[in-house]
Order: C-alpha cells, then structure tokens, then sequence
C-alpha cells in the first residue's frame, strides 16, 4: 500500500494507519515536484529549502507555501499538460483566476478521497434524487472549479434531474429562480428527496424568493443543503449563517442536520466540513497552518494570521503548500467541543482592505476583500 | 436619502416622484437661476460653522487621526469660503462681464455670455467623503440645478451639509434633487437622466462605461474618472529633502487619491541603478513612516504580506525585487508598465529613460494625472515637455502632490466652465461701413 492510498482510502478521513504516512508522502511530492518543475526548484532553490529538511512533522512549515495570488499569476505544471485530465480555474471574484490542471494520479487519490470524506458523512446513497444547483450550470465557455464541484456533487446519489438556479445563456448567465420554483413545486409531491447544493448567497436568494411568494414547502426526508463558497454578504458571522439556515428550514423543510456547508479552494482541492461549532477540522492527509503576514512564520494556536494548507494529494502542480487569502485561527482538536480531535481553524475573513476609499485608477478592484 | 422640493422622502415616495420630475424642474428653471452669489453666501455661512471639536471627533471616528481630521477640515473651511469661491469662479469662468463687441469679419455687435447648461445629474462615488455635496456645489456655483445620485451605502457628510445648505439659503432646496436609487435600478437612473443636460460622473471606468451605455446620445457625459499620479526622479544628485517630501506625501495619502504617488520612475535603463535607488528610498520611507504609523489592520497586512512574498517568490524568475522595512516596501522592476501599486505604503521603482516617456506613457490616456519631478534645473523644461505630451496634467514636487490651490484645473479641466455653455447674441448695433 503506498502512502497516498493509506491516506486517501483510509475510512475514517481523520485518523490513518500510519503517522509516518503524510510526512513521507509530503516529502516525496516536494521532490517530485522540484525534479519536475523547474520555476519551483528555483523558488526552493531561493527560500534555501530541501525536502530533506522535513525530518519531522514540526518541519512542514519550512515548506516555502505558494500564495493563491502566486497561481493567479503564474501557471505551473510538474507533468506534461498532455497528461491532465481536468482544469479548473477559481471564481475570480477579484477578477484574477488561478488555472490548476490535475493528472489521472491526481484524480485517482482525489476521488477515492472524495468517495471516503463523503461516505463518512452519509452523504453518498443510492437513493435517487432531485438536485438544485444553486450556482452555475455546466458550459462549454466556463471552467470555474466551483462548476465543476457541484456537477460532481450531484453524483452522490443518483440524479432524477438537475436545475441550475444560474441558466447558461450562451457566454453568460442568467438568473433562473422561475424554473428553480417551478422545480421545488415538482419535486416536493415527487416523494423524492431533494439536494441543494452550492453558494450560499443564492441559497439566501431562493428562500428570500419563496418568502416573497409566500411559498413553503415540505421536502421529502433525506432532503440535504450542501454549500460551499462565499459567506461574504453575510459578514461571516455565526448568526448570520445560523440565521439564514433557520429561514431555510422554515422556508424548505429540510432540517437543520441536513444542512452541510464545505470549505475548499480550487488550489487545495480537499473538502473541510463545517462542525457544529462553526469550525473546520482537517483531515489526517492534509495541515493547516497559520503565518504571521509579515515575517509568514507560524504563530501560536489560537492567533489569527494567513491560513497555510499542506497536502501531498496533487501530484500535477506544486500545490503541496498552498498559502491561502483567507485569515485563520488553529486549534487543537479537543478544543472545539464539537467532539472532533482533528485539529480545526476557524475562518476570520479574507485578506483585503475592508471600506477602501480609493480613486487612484484601478486600485478599488485589487484592494477589496474583508469578511468572509 | 432621498430629498425633492427640501422634502425628505422614503426611497419608495421618491420613486413615486420620478413621474413629476422633469415637470418639476421646469418649473424651476422657469422661475430662472439661483444667481451665484446667493450660493456663496450660503457656502461661506456654512464655512464659518466648519472645524469645531464635533466635527474633528466624527472624522476621527472615520478612522482618520486628529492632525488629517484638523487639517482636512480647515481645507473644506478654506473650500467653503466667499474669498476662495469667488476666486475660483474668476479663475475658471474668466470675466463674467458681457462685454459687447463687433467680430473683425462680422457686421453686427454681439455679446457672449456664459449660461449654465441648465440642469446636471451628478452621479457619485463613495470613495471620497462628502464628494456628492461638492458635485453638487459646482453645480449650482455655475447656476445649474442639480440631480444628485448618492453612491451606493449613502454619503452622510454630503447629506448633513447638503441639509445645512438649504436651511441656510431656502432656494436650494428647488435646486437640488437628491435620490438614493442602487445603481443596479436602471430605470430610475434612466429616468434622472431624461431630465438633465449632462450627467457628470465619479467613478472608475466600470461606473464611466456603465454611464455611457446608459445616457442617451442627447446628454452630455461628463467623466471625472480615476487617474493615475507617479514620480520621475532623474540625477544622481536628488537631494535628501525632496526624496524625504515624496515620501512624507506617500505616507500622508497612503497612495489612495488620483494624485498619489503609486510609483517612482527613474531616468536610466539599468536595472542595477533602478534597484540601488529603491534600496535608497526604501530607507526615507522608511523614516517617514516611523513618525505617522498606519495602525494596524490585519486584513490590510495580510493582503500587502501576500503580494509582496508573491512579488518575492517571482523575483526568482523575473526581473524584479522586493525591498522591505517595517511596514513599508519598494518594489525594484525591470519593465516600465504604469500600474497602481498595492498602496499603503509600497512603492514600485522602474526604470524609464527619459527619451521613452512618451512612447511608454502614452497608452495610459485620459488615466495620467499628477507626476512629481525630481530633478536639476537642467532637465527641468524638457521633462516637464515630455511629461506634458505624455497627457499628464500636473507637475508638482514630490511633496505637493497632493495639495491643491485656488482655481486649479481638475483633471486637465474647470468643472465650472464644464457646468456653462456660452450664449451668442447680438445686440443690434452695426458696424459702421
């Protein structure tokens, strides 16, 4: 069994058979990647950075991580393009779109890792059911991850049909809430469950929507709300998310331990499932850590900084540390509450200058970023 | 807020008004101008309420420290006052008297007189504070009535003085419209526009283009954008003081307003001088920083740590590198692109000899606004030239870049001769033959 499979085959998600497993794992990918791409054996080569440093786990941080920013300005790739099986890009909502490429190694860990996370949550079935995109439809002009993401989350249990509550017009989008409604109606006397699965905002929109129209509806049991994406019109706030679920089991049906919200980043392509306590815990294949922004040494636990991410999974692209644009606080595990003993982080916001008032040309549009 | 006749209205109300609008300003223009001097007092009464302890603790409250808040209100004070309005209106309006003469080719006598353009929508921004009420301040300066759109979460400075004006002078208040429509209901904007002459907008080219798609080829468009400001440093022998007043400018706007130094380009074509000159202002910044430190933020040093370690990681493959001191940093590149720089206190230096400014400045058209010059007085007329042709419109030193005077052209232009138009009529008399 290599070490990839002991990872990202392991049934609980959170513990493995082997804690040497992720260590070497990781070093083996740092190696692989700076034999095979050269733009990052120079970055390695001026962070004065060996994969032989990694003697223990207390050495991951030495990795140098790649910025988020760093993918949107640059592409690299550690095997031919010829080889990738799957490119993606983020949603760019700063207007810059970091492209990734997996390889078929790459997508075997990936979706075995993918079948296991989500076995573990019970939300794979063989039971038929309605979906709802709650983001945009599949197109041929469009690459965004996050398309790509929901698509596959619709194959969790078999799929009777599939609105996308953004309609492909042919190059652009448009809003499509009449049909997603028209749907609802459908699929509540179908006796068939229901999943709504993608951005919260337009989750936020739908039940607004039926509000409006003074629409309730009692979906089937075993109905689920999957999310994933930005919080940002909501500040982030634990009340705000908590107060947008509860409309949505008012407003739906669906009851409150259904509801499922995920974090991920086209660069670190894992899944981190929201707890009961707002927090997400890593999985036994990846770590997280924090860095102070100004000096990117790792704080304490407990201080906010720049959330780092570590995975051996991508084999195609050095993406085994990843710096996120996303501000953060670690955790022991134990200190959640929620029962977890994987480590956690909790998400403060995205890194940006909050209420920018600028009129210097072109400069609003890079600085914006704040709340979740 | 929405305001239509010196009433305050619901947003739901002032849409009902829409239907009546342009009946209404008729109305208004047909009861003839609200002369110019009756807005000057009314801005120099408003003048004389401006700089009290309240006001310093609201800035602050905005999160500006006490010496920018004093000064900054001693500015809209000094802005607000009949000797600097009337000022500014001969500067930018020229003689106002209706001399009349007869034209070397024409028979009969006429007079040319300036008239405003009757009535401006003037849509705002929100990244300046109290914008909307100066907007609408030359607007009515130039004796137009005035349709103000409020930028999206509001503009309360703009709404209290606005609120203040019209308990000052009455007759404001048939003068000014004030709505608080999103931009995103574009048929209420569509509405506002039917009414005016020009619609003057704020904004970056996304509000601009927005604004041009939507205006209909009979209304004027007045653009005041957003621009770009940088430095040219050219000579070994630029003195300490100069580099130190650049700096000090720097840190005063932290690189936000069109006429922020976002960049310092230097007079060669050698990466090594352009690196050796970021290494030496990297030690000014740095000193000036010191004495007016940024509090802290986070999320900004955050957003700045992860562009700089990005430029770091690239200085691998490119031509480029990165200089830091506590929280400031310059930016050594080996291309000349006019770009923003991530501000607050990040300075990019690049190199462009002189003999290139135009070719490399040029694309940047209609964006270029003020450029420092640093440099000996031998050089002084054919930069400024090159500078100039380029499409810059203000040549200051490093430390006034920002600063403005009495009567200074706004973006290369005089808002108040914007707002006119110039009436030709004769009067009847002849030349003799």
């Amino acid at each position: 069994m290599t070490n990839l499979s002991k990872l990202f085959f392991a049934r609980n998600p959170y513990k493995t058979k082997s804690t040497e497993a992720f260590l070497e794992a990781v070093r083996e990918n740092v190696r692989f990647q700076q034999t095979h791409c050269p733009a990052y054996a120079k970055i390695l080569a001026q962070r004065g950075f060996s994969p032989e440093e990694l003697q223990s786990e207390a050495d991951l941080f030495k990795i140098p991580p790649l910025p988020t920013l760093y993918f949107k300005r640059n592409r690299l790739l550690s095997v031919p393009q010829s080889e990738c099986v799957l490119t993606a890009a983020s949603s760019g909502t700063r207007g810059q779109k970091s492209f990734v490429a997996f390889d078929r190694k790459t997508m075997f860990y990936g979706i075995g890792m993918a079948v296991r996370f989500f076995q573990y949550y019970h939300l794979i079935t063989p039971i038929p059911a309605h979906y709802v995109v709650l983001g945009y439809e599949p197109s041929g002009h469009a690459d965004m991850g996050a398309i790509k993401t929901a698509y596959g989350v619709t194959k969790f249990a078999p799929a009777l049909s599939r609105t996308y509550a953004l309609r492909d017009a042919g190059g652009t989008y448009e809003p499509n809430m009449d049909d997603v409604v028209r749907s609802l109606e459908r699929h509540a006397k179908s006796g068939f469950p229901v999943r709504l699965v993608g951005f919260p905002p337009l989750l936020y929109f739908l039940v607004r929507e039926l509000e409006r129209r003074g629409v309730q509806f009692r979906l089937a049991r075993g109905s689920k709300i999957l999310l994933g994406g930005g919080w940002k019109r909501f500040g982030g706030e634990a009340a705000g998310r908590e107060a947008l679920f509860s409309m949505a089991e008012h407003a739906l049906g669906i009851p409150r331990k259904d509801m499922f919200e995920f974090f991920s980043a086209v660069e670190h392509p894992l899944a981190y499932m929201r707890c009961k306590n707002g927090r997400f815990h890593v999985p036994a294949y990846a770590r997280a850590l924090v860095r102070d922004p100004a000096t990117l040494q790792p704080v304490q636990n407990g201080e906010p900084g720049l959330l780092n991410l570590i995975t051996p999974l991508v084999s195609s692209m050095p993406l085994v540390s990843v710096m996120t644009d996303d501000i953060a606080i670690v955790r022991p595990g134990e200190d959640c509450g929620c029962g977890s003993e994987s480590p956690c982080f909790e998400l403060l916001g995205r890194a940006g200058v909050r209420g920018i008032k600028t009129c210097a040309a072109g400069a609003a549009e890079r600085a914006q970023g704040g709340g979740i | 807020m929405n305001l239509v006749s010196g009433k305050q209205l619901s947003r739901e109300d002032a849409r009902a008004k829409l239907g009546g609008l342009q009946e209404t300003i008729l109305d208004s223009l047909c009861n003839g101008v609200l002369e110019r001097g009756a807005v000057v007092a009314a801005c120099d009464a408003l003048s004389g309420q401006i700089g009290g302890d309240e006001q310093v603790s609201l800035l602050c409250a905005a999160g500006m420290s006490e010496e920018k808040a004093k000064r900054e209100l001693a500015l809209a004070r000094r802005m607000l006052s009949r000797e600097y309005l009337e000022e500014r209106v001969r500067r930018e309006l020229g003689d106002t008297g209706e001399k009349e003469f007869v034209p070397s080719d024409g028979k009969e006598a006429v007079r040319q007189v300036r008239r405003p353009l009757g009535v401006l929508l003037h849509i705002a921004a929100g990244n300046a504070d109290a914008l909307s009420v100066f907007s609408v301040i030359e607007g009515l300066l130039s004796e137009n009535i005035n349709i103000l759109k409020l930028p999206g979460g509001g503009d309360t400075f703009s709404e209290m003085i606005l609120l203040e004006l019209i308990r000052l002078e009455p007759r404001i208040a048939d003068r000014v419209f004030v709505f608080d429509f999103p931009s995103a209901d574009r048929e209420a904007l569509e509405r506002l526009g039917e009414c005016a002459d020009a619609v003057v907008v704020w904004g970056g080219d996304a509000a601009v283009a927005e604004v041009r798609k939507r205006v209909k080829p009979d209304t004027a468009i007045i653009e005041w954008g957003h621009k770009i400001g940088f430095a040219y440093v050219s000579g070994k022998s630029v003195p300490e003081d100069a580099l130190f007043g650049l700096a000090a400018h720097i840190c005063d706007t932290n690189q936000l307003l069109c006429s922020s130094c976002q960049g310092i380009y230097v007079d060669t074509g050698s990466f090594d001088e352009v690196q050796a000159f970021a290494e030496r202002f990297l030690g000014v910044l740095e000193a000036c920083a010191a004495r007016d430190p940024l509090p802290n933020d986070l999320f900004r040093s955050a957003q700045i740590g992860l562009e700089l370690y990005t430029e770091e990681l690239e200085s691998a493959e490119a031509q480029k590198a990165v200089f830091r001191g506590g929280n400031v940093a310059a930016i050594a590149y080996g291309d000349s692109e006019l770009t923003v720089s991530y501000q607050y206190r990040t300075v990019w230096v690049k190199p462009l000899p002189r003999e290139k400014i135009v070719r490399i400045l040029k694309p940047n058209k209609n964006h270029l606004q003020t450029a420092a010059l640093l440099c000996g007085p031998e050089s002084e007329a054919e930069l400024t030239g090159a500078l100039a042709c380029a499409g810059v419109v203000r040549i200051t030193r490093g430390d006034n870049m920002s600063f403005s005077y009495c009567g200074m052209p706004h973006d290369g232009e005089f808002p108040l001769a914007r707002y006119t138009r110039i009436v030709s009529f004769e009067t009847g008399a002849r030349r003799s033959t």
